[in-house]
């Protein structure tokens, strides 16, 4: 065997290996793993959001929108007066649109001064508040400061069922769901929560079990109501509560009705389907009657863009008992990865979705919440996709259009590499994915959204304030002034 | 013609513009840009290194200092100001152990034996344990202590390890010390295995120094083969398979289906081995290239036909550590002691007071705490040597435990060491009540073993990687939920399908006869010099282009 020193062949070998290195990176293509186009049935994505990227063909020169951008970011908005509430302007850099929320804030002061009264927010989103994440923090808070119990509004079933903590809830396998993610026509139309789901197995029992879970303000199940829709045939279902079972027949004579399981507060039920095979059947609402509920309407893959396919008049059965004050449209994680910075498109069809929801729910306030921070991997360095600033302006753009509330999401947890951040920081916040919070993160955002609300909110009671201490002035000098004859009563409401 | 400018111009557009703040931000600590084998920029440094060690090959402490700033530096690269620690921890250690070797007294010998262990696990435990400590004695008790912020630094279990087993080492006369602390600091610091091993031994180590510096060209092969497998293993398949999918699954296993559950414990059973053993034959390969030898670290483990065998496969560095200087310590098989019996008493303890708690919401718990005493109470009570078997058993049993400790301060690596140290003792009755035939398993039972083996790692591994307690349990659960459905199966498998490619490449290579392997490594051996710089520079490139292939955007699918 060979002995000799082999010292400078080794060197050689290394060094020679770094130069041919160089030529094969002349050579060889960039990436070696093909970013290959998943196309199957059995994932979930939006199918409205996938038309209009097809069809978007509007786009603009990126110098003429960078300068358009300028102008506008510092565009001063002045409010309308509200009620005789006025907020002070912003520019659209910072725009928050608490004027926006002014019927949300006097609801919730009502409730401040009477706590018999409610308040109820519809929370549509995407993955990020799948399993009650991000949603179950903001109705803790609200629960927290103004009384309340009850998870609200829930599904029958749900991809991410099993990972939600604040309500258990297991169903059987046979149930026939619609989502309007990917269904355009629906053999009824959808719930309030997108979905209609159908008993329709002849042979098997349709069920579905609710279990409390141990969230605070959610520790039982609180006045179980069912929600279905209409439909030709009459149904029954039987409740089952600890030993008892209560058999009930489901009357489908509405667009919406309601079927109250039981009153007071329970641990656990399970509710039996027999012969609702027509019958559309949406779901259960938790809610003890009084204080603020929060109803997490989360649907993976959602871009939001199918809310506009929305049933008005099935929403309007739907608010007639449950009564929204605002409804949150929290959106952005799916449509960040189509190659696109130009979100013409998706501002276009969201202020159709914004418009479907005052149709539904009239006199709601709308919040709108932009895009979280998610980075993606240029050359070797995770940073700030950059799609995500162009969609949070788009996000802006049609908040502000629409006259909806704005929560940027984007500079609250940070702005620019923040996901990297919350990835990497101990203990992490968010996931290897750059893009989905965990439960640690994901409460800390749902602090932040609520913090900024609450700080409209103590806004509004300060200018509400300052409104009533005029118009007793004002009350004041017309009693002094009897000559007059009564003026007409202008807006204020006490 | 060449230039001083078209060379500029050249070096300008395959590496960009090197600026000034550049070239410093080579030379100073960045916490967030370790220095990792598989970096461009230790490349680059060691290649510049490796050029002036050729020259010093003949002297001797100039090459010894020469490495010993090199390995410093490599340690300030990785952990900042925290080389001083090594600084001053191998200085502590030189002087006890040269105290303990000038010592006559056995008694003495001994006390000064403790105050370096106690010193060195108390710096371990400072760095590493103190926070768990905290956090467990708040729970526990409800206590209020408030956390320390404590920076880990890098590799400090593996070089305090390795200084101890040189203390321990003197104290048991198997060795001489060093001539001088250079000597010393030359084996503590050594690059190669500073920050992840393997943990080298005295013994096996100090010898080398001695010896004339030799390299041959089959140390070169067996080098080069070791580098440009270990980088295939760590940044191909590991960091991918982790990055694109086990990561997320672990992160949120009640989001993903039950395929996708089983598969990531798959995936993190590969990319751990991937990940350890690619790291240790690089240190392993790089070691040589400078003219010393390392222990194998790893076995292919996977292959292991049992438990026991497992271990002997699996970071063997480690377990052998841990079998002389703590196995043995605290009795081995010959008897019992106070440390042997008090950890896994505490253990099942803790174990039935998990139990009872949480008997309200389900009996679960205290059916695996009971049935884990009696499991373990019945792999010495049926052995016909009851006292004898007891004893190797809690010694065994506590090896496991502060073996799964040694791996990160957690419940769950408590628990992993936990499961390792039943199977051990299960799988030393079984071989009692059933002694294998002489003439060797057949060939069927084999498979069986090993799958069964596999299995069996692959399910403690879960615990190994989950975030906590919970997340395990999640996915055990999640998995047990699985369905035969393989249309579905089928769907997931495209969607992931650079990640299932891997992962299958992973094992094929792992489960190859030895034959194939020593075929190719034969092969390669007679590649003449230069296609092996070109085979060793595409698979600089292949890391190159993984490392910056983006990640692959979330898929949720739906069934």
């Amino acid at each position: 065997m060979n002995t000799k020193p082999y010292f400078f062949q080794s060197f050689a070998i290394v060094a020679l290996a770094f130069i041919a290195f160089i030529g094969f990176k002349q050579v060889l293509p960039n990436k070696i793993f093909s970013d290959s186009k998943i196309d199957s049935k059995n994932v979930l994505i939006d199918s409205m959001l996938l038309e209009s990227v097809a069809n978007d063909s509007l786009s603009l020169e990126s110098d003429s929108i960078a300068e358009a951008e300028q102008q506008e970011a510092q565009k001063e908005i002045v409010f309308e007066n509200t009620e005789g509430i006025e907020f002070p302007s912003e520019t659209f850099e910072n725009y928050k649109g608490y004027q926006y929320l002014v019927s949300f804030y006097e609801k919730l002061y009502q409730l401040e001064k009477n706590p018999q009264s409610k308040v109820r927010i519809a929370y549509y989103g995407d993955s990020m508040t799948d399993g009650d994440l991000i949603v179950q923090d903001v109705r803790t808070n609200y629960q927290e400061r103004f009384g309340g119990n009850g998870v609200g509004f829930v599904s029958i079933t749900s991809e991410s069922a099993a990972s939600r903590g604040s309500v258990k809830s297991v169903y059987s396998k046979n149930w026939k769901t619609q989502s309007y993610l990917n269904v355009k026509r629906p053999t009824s139309p959808f719930g309030v929560n997108g979905h209609v789901f159908f008993a329709n197995d002849k042979t098997n029992p349709t069920w579905v079990q609710y279990e409390a879970g141990t969230n605070k303000y959610a520790t039982t199940l609180d006045n179980p109501v069912l929600f279905y829709g209409k439909a030709a045939k009459r149904g029954n279902v039987n409740f089952i509560i600890g030993k008892d079972t209560l058999k009930k027949n489901l009357v489908p004579s509405n667009l919406v009705n309601s079927l109250k399981v039981t009153s007071g507060s329970i641990k656990a039920f399970k509710a039996n389907f027999v012969h609702a095979d027509s019958i559309p059947i949406y779901g259960f609402n938790f809610d003890n009657g009084s204080g603020v509920h929060v109803d997490n309407f989360s649907q993976r893959g959602n871009s939001g863009l199918p809310i506009s396919m929305f049933d008005a008049d099935v929403m309007r059965g739907f608010n007639n008992s449950l009564k929204y004050d605002l409804v949150v449209l929290h959106y952005g994680t799916n449509v960040l990865n189509y190659g696109t910075k130009n979100y013409y498109w998706y501002e276009k069809g969201m202020k159709k979705a914004v418009n479907k929801i005052r149709e539904s729910f009239p006199g709601v306030s709308i919040l709108i919440v932009s895009t979280a921070d998610k980075s993606t991997k240029y050359d070797l360095e995770m940073k700030t996709d950059s799609a995500v600033v162009p969609l949070m302006k788009a996000q802006k753009r049609y908040a502000l259009e629409s006259e909806s509330g704005f929560v940027n999401l984007y500079t609250l947890m940070g702005g620019d590499g923040s996901m990297v951040k919350w990835v990497d920081e101990t203990p992490a916040r968010a996931n290897k994915d750059y893009t989905h919070f965990n439960q640690r993160g994901a409460k800390a955002i749902g602090k932040l959204l609520y913090d900024q609300l609450n700080k409209g909110y103590e806004e509004y009671k300060i200018l509400r304030e300052k409104r009533d201490v005029v118009s007793r002035q004002q009350r004041a000098a017309r009693k002094a002034n009897t000559d007059s004859i009564a003026v007409k009563n202008d807006s204020v409401y006490e | 013609m060449i230039t001083i400018d078209s060379i500029n111009n050249w070096f300008v557009q395959n590496f960009g513009e090197v600026t000034l703040e550049q070239a410093k931000s080579w030379f100073i600590y960045n916490p967030d840009e370790k220095l990792l084998f598989n970096t461009g920029l230790f490349l680059g440094l060691f290649l510049v290194f490796y050029f002036v060690y050729g020259f010093l090959r003949k002297t001797f402490y100039l090459r010894l200092t020469y490495v010993i700033l090199f390995s410093l530096f490599f340690y300030y690269k990785s952990s900042g100001i925290y080389f001083l620690l090594l600084l001053l921890s191998s200085v502590v250690d030189y002087g006890l152990s040269q105290i303990i070797y000038n010592t006559a007294k056995d008694s003495t010998k001994k006390v000064y034996l403790v105050i370096s262990v106690i010193l060195n696990l108390g710096l371990l435990g400072y760095f590493k344990y103190m926070n768990f400590m905290i956090v467990t004695y708040n729970d526990m008790f409800s206590g209020h202590f408030a956390l320390h912020n404590v920076f880990l630094p890098v590799g400090i279990s593996f070089y305090t390890f390795q200084s101890m087993s040189y203390i321990i080492e003197i104290y048991r006369e198997e060795i001489k010390p060093t001539k001088n602390y250079i000597e010393y600091l030359f084996f503590v610091s050594f690059f190669p295995q500073l920050v992840a091993g393997p943990i080298v031994r005295a013994k096996d180590f100090l010898p080398q120094i001695y010896q004339k510096l030799n390299l041959t060209k089959q140390d070169v092969n067996n080098a080069l083969f070791l580098i440009i497998g270990g980088l295939i293993k760590k940044t191909v398949i590991s960091n991918y398979i982790s990055i694109n999918f086990v990561d997320r699954v672990f992160d949120t296993p009640m989001n993903y289906t039950s395929f996708e559950n089983l598969m990531a414990s798959y995936g993190y059973a590969i990319q751990i081995y991937c990940d350890f053993s690619g790291y240790s034959d690089m240190a392993i390969g790089i070691a040589l290239l400078l003219g010393f030898k390392l222990p194998a670290n790893f076995r292919t483990p996977y292959k292991s036909v049992s438990i026991t065998d497992f271990w002997r496969r699996w970071h063997i560095s480690l377990s052998t550590w841990l079998k002389d200087f703590l196995y043995i310590s605290i009795g081995g098989n010959r008897e019992g002691s106070f440390a042997g019996f008090l950890f896994p008493s505490l253990f099942f303890f803790g174990l039935l007071l998990w139990g009872i708690t949480n008997i309200n919401t389900s009996f679960i718990p205290l059916t695996i705490a009971i049935g884990s005493i009696v499991v373990f109470c019945l792999s010495f009570l049926l052995s016909k040597k009851k006292n004898q078997t007891l004893v190797t058993n809690f010694n065994l049993f506590t090896t496991m435990l502060l073996g799964g400790l040694w791996h990160g301060a957690g419940a769950q690596f408590i628990v992993w060491g936990a499961l390792h140290g039943l199977a051990l003792a299960v799988h030393k009755i079984f071989m009692e009540l059933f002694p294998s035939k002489k003439e060797g398993p057949s060939w069927l039972w084999r498979f069986f073993s090993i799958l069964i083996t596999f299995h069996f790692v692959v399910f403690c591994w879960i615990f190994f990687r989950a975030r906590d307690f919970e997340t395990a349990l999640q996915v055990i659960n999640n998995i047990g939920q699985l369905t035969f459905e393989p249309e579905n199966w089928k769907a997931i498998v495209l969607g992931y399908k650079n990640v299932f490619l891997l992962m299958l490449f992973g094992y094929v290579w792992h489960f190859l006869p030895e034959v194939i392997t020593d075929k190719m490594k034969f092969v390669f051996d007679r590649t003449p010099l230069l296609l092996k710089a070109v085979i060793l520079g595409f698979v600089y490139w292949i890391v190159y282009a993984t490392a910056v292939a983006g990640s692959q955007p979330f898929i949720y699918f739906q069934f």
